[in-house]
């Protein structure tokens, strides 16, 4: 998961340290927008090879939501 | 093998010859859209989109206009009489009017003899591996011997301005490309696909005969109608799904004889979509050239305009084995691998 926090911290702007499953997509620098969305698609697809869709990853609130989607896709 | 991602197609017995892209002098660079978006919301833009300057046309300039400029120094690059052209095929979802095609116009701007073939194409993104394809099996079948290809959108004229993500992005230009009948020309491979699920994520929604913006949408709340709308989101996605074996499948094809491309040419959607494609297809940065930060996202005029500014000199040369790989509205892609070389004239002009 290292290299998807690394991402993660990098598009919320926030410091690495910070990123865990708790933290608010809503709570750093940068906007939870279409903008940090398809990065965050880019990021999982060079972490994990899946594919996740822009709607579902808008509504996640947390880093935590984020990671059971990623979890279930790659179940799928 | 890998899946087959489109209809597979196959010419031979004809080639490029020629290459002309024609810009707007207009330059817009970053700094002019500051007093619009704030210096902060134009960068957060830019880091995404990677555009750092568009050449857009003003007044009432439109792209036949700069097709028109392209086609005329093509003809005297490649000293080819007017009355020699058999087919001109415009290829723009930036037309002159709904009605009459653009094509038609284009044959008498350029002196085109009235025994001309000359129809539009409605595709963008996609639409230059489309022409090329057309323009080839034409030849191919002796319905001509010569062929314009006129390839270019003036979107400028169709964003909202007030639209950060779209007004950004695109820049202008209108380019031709000129096919000729040739024998022993090496075949050219082709893969074209469709998918009309994605019809409504990038979109004028107003303007033809069915108003999409009445239907409901909540994405177009507060938007205007006649504006470009695009859902960068979704259109991410049907990219990184469609691109990468689309990528995988046409070099299979085109390099059964054992030769890679020389040059990977991908439309110039947005410079962070565009890196992410390079590394998937574990390509380095010299086989795929890039354009985006100079010209802006160009539509269908993004491929030829990729090889008059950044292969001129190789394509002048030698020949090169190009893939190209067109993507974007409708969804529509299309990918050729092509030889392409030594060309007469391959230039990019402004007017």
């Amino acid at each position: 998961m290292s290299e998807f926090h690394k991402g993660i911290a990098e598009i919320l702007e926030i410091d690495e340290s910070a990123v865990n499953a708790a933290t608010d997509l809503h709570a750093g620098e940068a906007a939870w927008d279409s903008l940090a969305v398809v990065s965050t698609i880019a990021l999982i697809d060079d972490c994990f090879n899946v594919m996740l869709d822009g709607q579902s990853l808008t509504n996640c609130n947390t880093v935590g939501d984020i990671e059971a989607l990623i979890e279930a896709a790659r179940k799928a | 093998m890998v899946a087959p991602i489109g209809r597979e197609a196959r010419s031979t017995g004809a080639q490029i010859v020629g290459v002309v892209s024609c810009v707007p002098s207009r330059t817009r660079r970053n700094e002019d859209f500051h007093a619009t978006f704030g210096e902060a919301g134009v960068a957060d833009v830019v880091k995404m989109i990677g555009v750092q300057s568009r050449h857009q046309v003003e007044g009432t300039t439109t792209t036949r206009d700069l097709c028109a400029h392209a086609g005329r120094r093509l003809l005297e690059g490649l000293e080819w009489t007017p009355d020699s052209v058999d087919a001109l095929l415009f290829v723009s979802q930036t037309p002159d009017f709904r009605l009459p095609p653009t094509a038609c116009a284009l044959q008498a701007d350029l002196g085109l003899p009235t025994q001309c073939i000359a129809f539009d194409i409605n595709l963008g993104c996609s639409g230059y591996p489309y022409a090329i394809w057309l323009g080839m099996t034409m030849i191919q079948t002796g319905a001509a011997r010569r062929v314009l290809l006129a390839v270019g959108d003036t979107i400028s004229r169709i964003v909202d301005p007030n639209d950060r993500a779209t007004a950004l992005l695109f820049g202008d230009a209108g380019t031709v490309t000129a096919l000729e009948a040739k024998a022993e020309a090496s075949p050219s491979h082709f893969i074209l696909g469709s998918d009309g699920k994605g019809v409504s994520n990038l979109i004028v929604p107003t303007g033809g005969f069915r108003d999409y913006a009445a239907c409901g949408d909540a994405r177009l709340a507060g938007k205007l109608g006649t504006a470009l709308y695009m859902d960068g989101g979704e259109i991410f996605n049907f990219t990184l799904r469609t691109i990468p074996p689309l990528v995988a499948r046409t070099v299979e094809l085109g390099s059964a004889d054992g030769k890679a491309p020389d040059f990977y040419l991908f439309h110039q959607a947005n410079l962070f979509m565009l890196k992410h494609l390079i590394k998937k297809a574990k390509l380095a940065p010299e086989q795929a050239p890039v354009n985006i930060d100079e010209f802006g996202n160009t539509s269908s005029a993004s491929i030829p305009l990729l090889m008059t500014s950044r292969l001129g000199e190789a394509l002048r040369q030698g020949s090169k084995r190009l893939a190209l790989f067109g993507f974007g509205v409708g969804y529509s892609w299309a990918a050729a691998s092509i030889d392409v070389g030594p060309l007469k004239v391959v230039e990019t002009i402004q007017a």
